[in-house]
């Protein structure tokens, strides 16, 4: 469990998170949503451990602050909202840095497929030899994803649930690969492991968040399951727009939800 | 530093795609014969001819082997002269080659340099109060350490400035590259303007050795002098490789890195030292080389890739070599004479530095 208890984080002076107390369970995928400049994404780099914070944040009951990084890397991996390269490494050679914590989990004669497989994962198959800095956006993406899942490719180590920390993981993909992405964090929850996701999505949200946390104005104001808090009194009061939940479009207008995926 | 066994030909063994592993310790097993090659070329080449077959055998046999002989005066000339300076030349290719490696990885920037953060320019300093106020002010200190003063004095001049930098840029123990890179510009020019203080007060012998001193040249390697920066500069090369993993994975950021499980502060603090060791140590022994530290990683990149667990064994031996080729050109150019060093590399790598950047415009963004 990733248990926060009353973090606040100011930046220049300027209270961005205010005593937020906040839990992720193994097993789990708890999903991180509110409006542009809430401080979701703040919340999320204090309890990777990235900004100083007031306030007490465990992993597993071990308190982040007296984590070495060796120590906190086998128990979390972070997927930041983008990732800039300084020099033209390979796809292969940027998951393999996931692997320098040297905790993947994986049978030691395992780790040198976990490229192609974590790869396969993201579906990128062969995509292991071309330069990152060719990619597009979506395509970088995944690969920084499939770098994450290296770090942490057994959901549980030692009897210990461990934790995928994931910035707008589907940010900037198609529809296709926000399902497959969405699946496997899913499937990471399922076998064990937490995973933590700031969304933006709301239809994406409500199908495969177990909870939802809200974030307004640095505050945490809802956290529950999703038919419990997406609620049209929050659409409003958050989100400033008065949206009706469950409401379908008059007449012919089309729309896509991804709950009709065939599955 | 490379693994026999592993050593292979690429396309013997079967490479996965995006793996250039193999192609790297290829070329860093070709880099040390190139080195071995081009360190016997150096010590037989000069004013006083020996074949390379005559000083190895010299070596192993000693005077009394065959033909190839050497005369007691070549003997004298090559293992006091010629091999010192040999051996200081491959040293400080090595750490200069090096030291851009690690600033470009800390940086993580293709062009940063050692001379960009003002360190080789603290080193100057140091070096010039010594040329100039050696008689007078710093008499004590040039009386205490004779001919090691300018050495010295020289190192302790990169050391405090990057110490300076490190106090400036570091804030409740962490490190922002940023401001470390704009106060080392800010500290550069300070240097430099102390140093033109210096020159300015200088008469008519001391300028003409501090042109030579700022040109850069191996000319003065002795024995006493390896003893001194050899050290030094063995010691600051040999925490590298442990700092390879942590510069990989600092290409990803900060963050990432430290979410990585690296100690990306601690990373930051030997990287800087060892550094400011390493180019400290050069530029007293051989004034200012430049393009060694841009050139030579830059080129390495494009052949290998960026990987620094190769990038860093391969810089110290292709800088290394570039610089006993670089020393050769200007021992023989004007022979009998002599070409200060700092010349031929700037001649040499300026040029081919803006022919990669013209080459690759367009692809690497700059």
């Amino acid at each position: 469990m990733i248990d926060a208890h009353d973090v606040s984080v100011a930046i220049g002076g300027k209270a961005i998170v205010s005593a937020v107390d906040f839990t992720a369970r193994a097993g789990e995928v708890t999903a991180i949503v509110g409006p542009n400049g809430s401080g979701k994404t703040t919340l999320l780099r204090a309890l990777s451990g990235d900004l100083p914070y007031n306030g007490r944040v465990a992993i597993n009951g071990f308190d982040l602050a007296g984590l070495k990084p060796v120590e906190a890397a086998a128990m979390r991996a972070v997927l930041p909202q983008a990732t800039t390269l300084a020099f033209p490494f390979t796809v292969r050679e940027i998951i393999r840095l996931g692997l320098v914590g040297g905790r993947s989990g994986a049978l030691a004669g395992e780790d040198k497929q976990l490229p192609e497989r974590a790869l396969a994962r993201v579906d990128l198959e062969g995509f292991a030899g071309r330069f990152y800095q060719e990619l597009s956006g979506g395509e970088q993406q995944r690969v920084q994803l499939a770098r994450v899942l290296c770090q942490v490719w057994t959901p549980v180590l030692d009897g210990k649930p461990r934790y995928l920390l994931l910035d707008e993981p589907v940010s900037s993909l198609d529809i296709k690969h926000q399902l497959i992405i969405m699946d496997v964090a899913r499937d990471f929850a399922r076998r064990g492991g937490g995973v933590v996701a700031i969304l933006h999505d709301l239809n994406l949200t409500a199908m495969y968040a177990d909870r939802i946390c809200v974030m307004h104005r640095g505050r945490l104001t809802a956290d529950g399951a999703p038919v419990d808090v997406l609620s049209d009194n929050l659409m409003d009061t958050v989100f400033g727009c008065r949206l009706k939940i469950g409401a379908l479009p008059a007449g012919n207008m089309p729309f896509v939800l991804p709950q009709s995926a065939a599955r | 530093m490379v693994d026999q066994t592993l050593t292979g030909v690429p396309g013997m063994s079967t490479v996965a795609e995006g793996d250039r592993s193999v192609r790297a310790r290829a070329v860093i097993f070709a880099l040390v014969g190139v080195l071995i090659v081009t360190a016997l070329l150096s010590l037989a080449s000069g004013a006083s001819d020996a074949s390379p077959v005559g000083v190895v055998s010299d070596w192993l046999f000693g005077p009394s082997a065959g033909g190839d002989a050497l005369s007691a005066r070549d003997r004298v000339i090559i293992n006091d002269i010629r091999l010192p300076r040999v051996l200081m030349g491959a040293l400080i290719g090595a750490a200069l080659a090096v030291s851009g490696a690690v600033m470009q990885g800390l940086f993580r920037n293709p062009l940063a340099d050692p001379g960009l953060i003002g360190i080789s320019a603290g080193s100057s300093l140091g070096a010039v109060g010594v040329i100039v106020l050696g008689a007078t002010v710093l008499a004590p200190f040039t009386d205490l350490f004779g001919a090691l003063a300018l050495p010295f004095a020289a190192f302790v001049g990169g050391l405090i400035t990057t110490l300076i930098l490190y106090r400036i840029a570091t804030r409740q123990g962490q490190t922002s590259v940023a401001t470390m890179l704009l106060a080392g510009i800010a500290l550069a020019a300070l240097a430099m303007a102390l140093t033109g203080v210096l020159i300015y007060m200088a008469d008519d012998r001391q300028l003409r050795d501090l042109t030579f001193w700022q040109l850069g040249s191996l000319a003065g390697a002795t024995w006493q002098k390896i003893g001194v920066v050899g050290p030094i500069i063995a010691v600051a090369l040999a925490a590298t490789p442990f700092l390879a993993r942590g510069l990989n994975a600092l290409a990803l950021g900060e963050a990432t890195a430290h979410h990585l499980g690296i100690p990306v502060q601690r990373l930051k603090y030997i990287a800087i030292v060892a550094v400011a060791a390493a180019v400290g140590a050069s530029v007293a022994v051989s004034g200012g080389i430049g393009f060694v530290g841009i050139v030579v990683p830059h080129l390495l990149r494009l052949l290998i890739g960026p990987d620094n667990r190769y990038l860093l064994p391969a810089s110290a031996l292709l800088g290394a070599v570039l610089l006993l080729l670089a020393d050769a050109v200007a021992r023989t150019i004007v022979a009998p004479a002599e070409l200060p060093i700092g010349i031929v590399t700037a001649c040499v790598g300026g040029p081919f530095f803006l022919w990669i950047l013209l080459r690759k415009r367009g692809v690497l963004d700059l």
